[in-house]
């Protein structure tokens, strides 16, 4: 996506060491302002504060190595604000190899080596249940499809204990028809109807639900499974939801 | 009264598709003009009850408390804001807020509506972060929210016109666009996710397409009265909510990275009329 000559790449590297001649910029102060946390502690002998405050010029650096600045180093989020995954804000916007590769620009198409990449990648994150994949409990399906809690940090943060996470389906998708979904994926209405419950069926599903870029690199749908947002047993309900003869999506 | 200034203006001009307009309209009647434009006006339209409620948006009552608290002598230095420069000269308002975020020479910095004014009560009015004037961002009751509304009326009608003559402005947008893009998170979300198709929707709620200036300016027009929160709500409240729902980390208020997204959407409804104060779902 963007082309880094070495000329560029040399120039982003020596932004850290030299302070440009630039006047000031929307980082100078940021960084000067930031505080040296070990200063409390009991050293009796002054703790070196942190790095001498460097003038970043924000002009020189690419548009790709700006934005990873801005998201990291200019103060700008709260890259140490707990998840309910017990890791940090900073690991939710560091991106793995998928979230990267699929981050395509306007008019910007993956090459078929990428495609291959993510797909071969989606497949072999996916974990099947011990005993083969199963239908759950369709009514607990129905509301984990419903719901859109869960994962949520910021300046509100979503308590997962004594409330499961949900799956966020109708955020995007059509369901059973008495309630309103979305239309940004595909309607599922008539899910298991329409499609029956072949394992070969069951299996595609589940992959769908678990990784979906298995089958459609750089899809927008969610890894559902492999990001840990519903465990098997949910999904297992999910898919109960969409196949169960007695479920609403199939009535 | 506020409204009743803004009843002057030359509607023909934009009826009349003038690319930059440069006098005011009121909101109701710049939404109109894009619903006529408009391929698929589900976006701007939203619902018949919205289009009703724009002439009686109860964020004019906010704005007009903020028109008050403009001219109040305030804060330490006991001084009105009516000495700010909002970047089209000191206490220039009329169509300034369609001219940010920009770049300022005394910051060095490029600022939206909600740093400039924090800057503007810092130095005029002597205010710190730690007063409540500034520290509260959010609701209508709150001194950012009446001041952002006033000052954002004043653009109302006025094509959104960024400037991206200084380098720092073209980063920042660029940078914006770049995050725009840039998917992570739990949910591998990124703004382009919920905004690049016209007429999609999440649930029952019509979602803006960046790619159509037209609806655009409607999704970035802020400040505007949010009919499901009941309260006013700024472009800064916007990118928090939307990063809440992508599963992001607390962005901070007027922070470069939330002026850096701002750069860019706001660069993506160029040339449409702002519909400010509006009023959404």
């Amino acid at each position: 996506m963007f082309k880094k000559t070495p000329l560029a790449a040399l120039a982003a590297a020596s932004l850290l060491l030299i302070a440009g001649g630039c006047t000031a910029t929307n980082a100078g102060k940021t960084e000067a302002a930031k505080p040296a946390p070990v200063a409390a502690a009991a050293a009796p002998v002054a703790a070196p504060a942190a790095a001498p405050a460097v003038k970043v010029d924000y002009t020189k650096m690419s548009a790709k190595d700006l934005a990873e600045y801005l998201i990291f180093q200019s103060d700008s989020y709260d890259l140490k604000q707990p998840t309910q995954e017990g890791t940090t804000g900073r690991a939710r916007l560091e991106q793995d190899m998928i979230q990267k590769t699929c981050s395509l620009m306007k008019g910007q198409e993956l090459s078929d080596k990428d495609r291959e990449k993510v797909m071969a990648a989606a497949a072999a994150s996916i974990k099947y249940p011990e005993g083969g994949i199963k239908l759950g409990d369709w009514k607990n399906g129905r509301e984990l499809a419903w719901s859109g809690f869960g994962f949520r940090t910021a300046h509100n943060p979503d308590d997962h204990t004594g409330r499961q996470a949900g799956g966020n389906c109708y955020n995007c998708h059509q369901l059973a028809t008495d309630r309103t979904g979305g239309d940004i994926g595909p309607s599922l209405t008539g899910y298991g109807k329409n499609r029956g419950t072949s394992p070969d069926m069951l299996k595609y599903t589940y992959d769908v639900i678990y990784n979906a870029h298995a089958y459609f690199a750089c899809t927008n749908m969610p890894r559902i499974g492999a990001m840990g947002v519903l465990n098997q047993n949910q999904i297992a309900d999910v898919m109960a939801y969409l196949f169960d003869p007695a479920s609403p999506v199939n009535k | 009264m506020m409204k009743a200034n803004l009843l002057a203006l030359p509607l023909a001009l934009a009826a009349a598709g003038v690319a930059y307009a440069s006098s005011g309209m009121l909101p109701e009647d710049a939404l109109n003009v894009q619903i006529k434009k408009a391929k698929d006006p589900s976006y701007l339209v939203q619902s018949p009850q919205n289009i009703m409620m724009m002439p009686d948006n109860p964020a004019w009552i906010v704005a007009e408390e903020g028109e008050k608290l403009f001219k109040e002598a305030r804060g330490p230095k006991n001084a009105s804001l009516e000495k700010c420069d909002f970047g089209k000269g000191p206490g220039v308002v009329e169509g300034a807020h369609a001219e940010l975020p920009r770049y300022f020479a005394d910051t060095g910095k490029v600022m939206d509506l909600d740093t400039r004014l924090v800057h503007c009560m810092k130095t005029l009015q002597g205010f710190t972060n730690d007063d409540p004037a500034i520290k509260q961002k959010h609701g209508s009751k709150s001194d950012m929210m009446k001041l952002q509304t006033y000052i954002g009326s004043k653009s109302s009608g006025y094509a959104w016109n960024p400037p991206m003559n200084h380098p720092l402005e073209k980063a920042m947008r660029d940078a914006g666009e770049v995050m725009f893009y840039r998917r992570s998170a739990t949910m591998d979300f990124n703004c382009a996710t919920c905004h690049t198709q016209t007429g999609k929707r999440i649930r029952a709620s019509v979602l803006p397409n960046v790619y159509e200036p037209t609806e655009w300016t409607k999704a970035i027009s802020w400040p505007a009265h949010r009919t499901s929160h009941d309260e006013v709500r700024s472009s800064q409240h916007r990118a928090l909510e939307c990063l809440w729902q992508m599963r992001y980390p607390n962005i901070k208020n007027g922070s470069d990275a939330s002026i850096a997204m701002i750069s860019f959407w706001t660069d993506a409804a160029r040339g449409e009329p702002a519909i400010v104060p509006d009023l959404k779902r």
